[in-house]
């Protein structure tokens, strides 16, 4: 309906923007740490499947997902710091804790969940390091020395030992990376004054797409590292990928649905201004990329891909492609609730605009480059530790 | 028989859990050493700050303290629609101008084209912050052109900046016009 129609107050008092709502304050930096823990938390989760649930099939990338959570974990923290005013001050967050703040508790989650991934891959690829310090010579020896605490037992009995603290820190750390990007999600939907993001739904919708997004990074560095290489990709471990990750977008979708629906079918006094958002601002990332081309596209093709037993060929033709695309959808996701929750002014009759820059502080080219860091990172990582597991042949758990 | 190692079997865990504490009480230790002695004092945070914050000089004051000297803007300043906009938000801050109350300093009056950056700065048409109602906005040059005047105009040429329609209601008067709408 048109303003005008209601005469000149309303026109007056149409797009009010509160002064301090004109500008939008978490930019595209809060875009990316909600997607790089999701990738992490996503990663792991693979690698759980494999350690804990004994999805046989996934073996091939179980490793290796380990590996990339903690390269996208090393990141997790970098937007956060390129954010703030006064990065060096991050750390009184662990010297005075305030029990009270959910934003202060990030450190400490973060911390912890960091020493279970760290020791977990200690662990897990010992005999692999053992038997490559003895090749190593010089600074790779050293290198290869402390990854392997000092040790050079990997008798029967000290593996034994190894494999009961891999499945303990493995358990432990399903539920650690839960709450890691439960916990993000929980930083938004605790938010009661922005009626986009208060709600309950809101850390299990962020946990969803972050497993979804780290199956699908998965997916596209295993097929595309394995091109790059010359190896055989192992197509019974991809199928089961996707497997994985049509049940976790299924969930990831259908909540994000539910989430907007019981907005709409409540309708209460907020809904006008969720709906001038969704139809105004948010048009065009939310329902035609979001939700039209990288939601609905991706979930029948991914249904496809489960149900239908594809040839070789136009599966793995077709599995980094969905995949991309789901990546792009959680990115568009974490833009449209962290971005499209500040479009909003409090005063519920208008919305102000965010074009991010390409030079600024926060702007486009600081997030490429936090988003090229964690793939330079696990290129560095492995030079030192093995991706895959039979490249010298001995295996961990 | 099993091959002989260096290490003892469960070397590596033993030192593991050795890191970890040592980590853990070297944390321990560090936040004894780094947290300010008043932290916690009154509430959750660093109690002496008060004083710090007590400390803080201040800088800006009220237009009253303005009008104190400079009497003749003073009438014009106070009639006009921009009686509530604060001199320093223009001129800058008072303790430039006067410490001690003795004079240390000349505020800046902008001139020529700086005005018009002034002025813009909350005339523009692309801060849809405030209703139309309580400010006007304006698009350059378009405001000019409407005003049938040069597009090369600066906004004082019409405009009192202490008061802005001090001279248009003049002008108006003179030519025995009323203005349009409820502008005062």
């Amino acid at each position: 309906m048109s303003v005008a129609a209601h005469g000149g107050a309303a026109a007056a008092a149409a797009n009010y923007i509160f002064p301090n709502d004109l500008h939008v304050h978490w930019s595209l930096m809060i875009v990316l740490y909600p997607y790089i823990t999701g990738l992490v938390a996503g990663a792991f989760i693979v690698s759980s499947l494999y350690h804990v649930f004994h999805i046989k099939a996934l073996k091939p990338v179980a490793r290796f997902s380990l590996l990339f959570a903690l390269a996208f974990l090393i990141c997790a923290t970098w937007p956060l710091l390129n954010h703030l005013g006064r990065p060096e001050r991050a750390l009184s967050m662990m010297l005075t804790p305030n029990p009270t703040s959910a934003m202060a508790g990030f450190g400490y989650i973060y911390s912890a969940y960091f020493i279970v991934l760290l020791l977990e891959i200690i662990f897990i690829f010992r005999p692999t390091v053992v038997a490559l310090r003895q090749k190593a010579t010089g600074f790779m020896k050293t290198v290869y020395g402390i990854l392997a605490i000092g040790s050079d037992n990997v008798s029967a009995k000290s593996l034994k030992l190894d494999h009961k603290i891999i499945s303990f820190l493995a358990a432990i750390g399903i539920p650690m990376a839960c709450l890691l990007h439960g916990y993000v999600g929980f930083i938004f939907g605790g938010i009661k004054a922005n009626p986009l993001w208060a709600t309950p739904l809101m850390p299990l919708i962020f946990l969803l797409s972050a497993c979804v997004s780290g199956i699908a990074g998965i997916i596209v560095t295993y097929i595309l590292l394995m091109k790059i290489s010359g190896k055989e990709i192992d197509v019974d471990c991809v199928q089961t990928l996707i497997k994985f990750l049509w049940g976790f977008f299924i969930l990831d979708f259908v909540f994000e649905m539910l989430e907007l629906f019981s907005h709409f079918y409540m309708a209460n006094h907020h809904w006008h201004t969720l709906e001038t958002l969704y139809s105004g601002p948010l048009y065009n990332t939310f329902w035609v990329f979001q939700i039209g081309i990288f939601s609905v596209i991706p979930f029948f093709l991914l249904m496809l891909m489960s149900l239908i037993r594809f040839k070789d060929s136009l599966l793995l033709f077709f599995a980094p492609i969905v995949s991309i695309m789901i990546l792009v959808q959680v990115l568009l996701m974490r833009w449209n609730v962290v971005v499209g929750g500040q479009l909003m002014s409090k005063s519920e009759r208008g919305a102000t605009t965010f074009h991010p820059m390409w030079l600024e502080k926060e702007g486009i080219l600081p997030a490429i480059i936090i988003m090229i860091a964690p793939v330079v990172i696990l290129w560095i990582i492995g030079k030192i530790l093995p991706f895959w597991m039979d490249d010298e042949g001995v295996e961990a758990a | 028989m099993e091959k002989r190692y260096k290490s003892g079997d469960y070397a590596h865990v033993l030192r593991l859990a050795i890191i970890l504490i040592v980590a853990a009480v070297l944390g321990i230790f560090a936040r004894g050493m780094f947290l300010p002695d008043t932290m916690g004092q009154y509430g959750f945070y660093r109690g002496s700050d008060i004083e710090d914050q007590r400390n803080v000089t201040i800088r800006n004051q009220t237009n009253d303290a303005c009008f104190e000297c400079h009497r003749p803007i003073r009438l014009i300043h106070k009639e006009g629609v921009h009686k509530t906009v604060s001199c320093e938000f223009c001129h800058g801050p008072y303790a430039d101008h006067i410490k001690d109350g003795k004079r240390v300093g000349k505020l800046p009056v902008k001139k020529g084209m700086e005005i018009k950056d002034l002025c813009l700065r909350c005339h523009n048409k692309v801060i849809k912050a405030r209703p139309e109602t309580s400010i006007k906005v304006i698009a350059m040059p378009q405001h000019l052109e409407e005003k049938k005047v040069q597009v090369t105009h600066n906004c004082n040429q019409c405009h009192m900046v202490h008061d802005p329609l001090l001279w248009i209601k003049a002008a108006y008067e003179m030519m025995g016009m009323e203005m349009k709408g409820d502008k005062k």
